[in-house]
């Protein structure tokens, strides 16, 4: 099946999800604009205005409820998914690089980056289960990365946990109940961040995507390094796939380290890794600058990638790709 | 002589994949079973998206 691509936003994109059912895709931009898509034909359900800056980022909680956002205007909303109405901004010092409901959707928790003043944070509020209902001021916890600024965070299973992805190349581990660190570990090249991290769907363990040009697979209860993904790019995103015990990658240099050489290298490309294996697979061309994000669809039949060229690509998964196996899985299958 | 050697070139490989495709499964089903004892509902219910019917609905809507 053909891409279906999806242009509405006029600045490159920065995050883009499904929601749990994978029927609508969230996205958001440098345009200030969060949209909102149907998956499977592309068709825009909406767009959610009030930002007024760049966005960085976006989560939308397990029953399609509540969407969150963050951005360089340093505030962090909660809209109704379904009216489009703004529930609840909470302002920061500083911008929201990222924002991550917590499985259940009780939880949600925003990183605030670092600027003269102002400490990276990991803030977390519970989330009133009602679209009428006001939401809370109080942060029922505030974490502050004071060794090196945390760039990615979220909740692990069962909410035990909260993983951050740091600046240094390191990942930690908090308490979720009082928030103390109990382990950091340096699982990327020292001082090359952290990019994404998204998890297992059963949040177990999770893949990290860092400027060293490496993706790793790491497990959320002792933070050990799995598996690593070699690639001759930096990445900005990293996701694990359902059904298939595949990895997509996505990156590019940035738009001024580019040369022409590089462009016809192709490193524009979503890459596809076995996640056992290790081994590169496929890769799937298309966009025209670094891909900035890439999503998978909740039970694994599709991915849709987010641009530095303002465009979101939306890819439904053919037959081949289910039926491609190693003969190892083929025995294992077999057994 | 070079065919011989590129069998058991091949074997290698096969060996090591088996190797990691085994460790992978054994590693998978210790979390499932912590998972268990724990009684860890969100992170259980998540472990069987993709096993049953879901993955023939995926199916359906690709085709």
């Amino acid at each position: 099946m053909r891409p279906i691509l999806l242009s509405g936003h006029e600045r490159a994109l920065t995050q883009v999800k499904y929601n749990k059912d994978g029927d609508i895709i969230f996205s958001v931009s440098k345009d200030h604009v969060v949209g909102a898509w149907f998956s499977y034909n592309g068709e825009r359900l909406g767009t959610y205005h009030g930002h007024q800056g760049a966005l960085w980022t976006v989560d939308v909680d397990p029953t399609t409820t509540f969407l969150a956002t963050g951005g360089a205007d340093n505030t962090m909303r909660l809209w109704n998914v379904q009216t489009g109405k703004l529930l609840k901004t909470w302002e920061f010092g500083s911008s929201i690089k990222r924002v991550e409901f917590s499985s259940d959707g009780s939880k949600l928790l925003g990183v605030t980056e670092k600027r003269t003043g102002h400490l990276s944070t990991i803030v977390v509020y519970d989330i009133v289960q009602d679209v009428d209902a006001e939401q809370t001021d109080e942060q029922s916890l505030r974490i502050v990365c004071d060794e090196s600024k945390a760039t990615v965070a979220g909740f692990s299973y069962g909410a035990k946990w909260i993983i951050a992805g740091h600046e240094d190349g390191s990942v930690s581990q908090y308490d979720v109940k009082g928030g103390e660190l109990l382990d950091n570990v340096m699982v990327h090249e020292p001082d090359m961040p952290i990019t994404d991290m998204q998890w297992a769907p059963d949040r177990t363990y999770f893949i990290t995507a860092s400027k060293d040009k490496t993706a790793k697979l790491i497990s959320t209860k002792d933070l050990n390094v799995m598996k690593s993904y070699n690639t001759d790019t930096p990445l900005n995103s990293a996701a694990i796939t359902p059904v298939k015990d595949y990895i997509i990658l996505g990156g590019g240099q940035a738009a001024m380290d580019v040369t022409t050489t590089n462009a016809r290298q192709g490193k524009f490309e979503a890459r596809f890794y076995h996640k056992i294996f290790e081994e590169e697979i496929g890769r799937v061309r298309g966009h025209f600058g670094p891909l900035n994000y890439v999503a998978v669809h909740p039970l694994g039949t599709g991915y849709c990638s987010g641009g530095e060229d303002g465009y979101v690509r939306v890819h439904h998964f053919d037959k081949p790709y289910f039926d491609f196996m190693y003969e190892v899985e083929r025995e294992q299958a077999r057994m | 002589q070079d065919l011989i050697k590129k069998n058991s070139a091949n074997r290698a490989v096969v060996e090591h994949r088996r190797r990691l495709l085994e460790e992978w499964l054994a590693w998978r089903a210790s979390v499932e079973e912590e998972l268990k004892a724990e009684g860890i509902v969100d992170a259980l219910e998540a472990m069987n998206v993709g096993k049953g019917d879901d993955f023939k609905d995926g199916e359906e809507v690709i085709e």
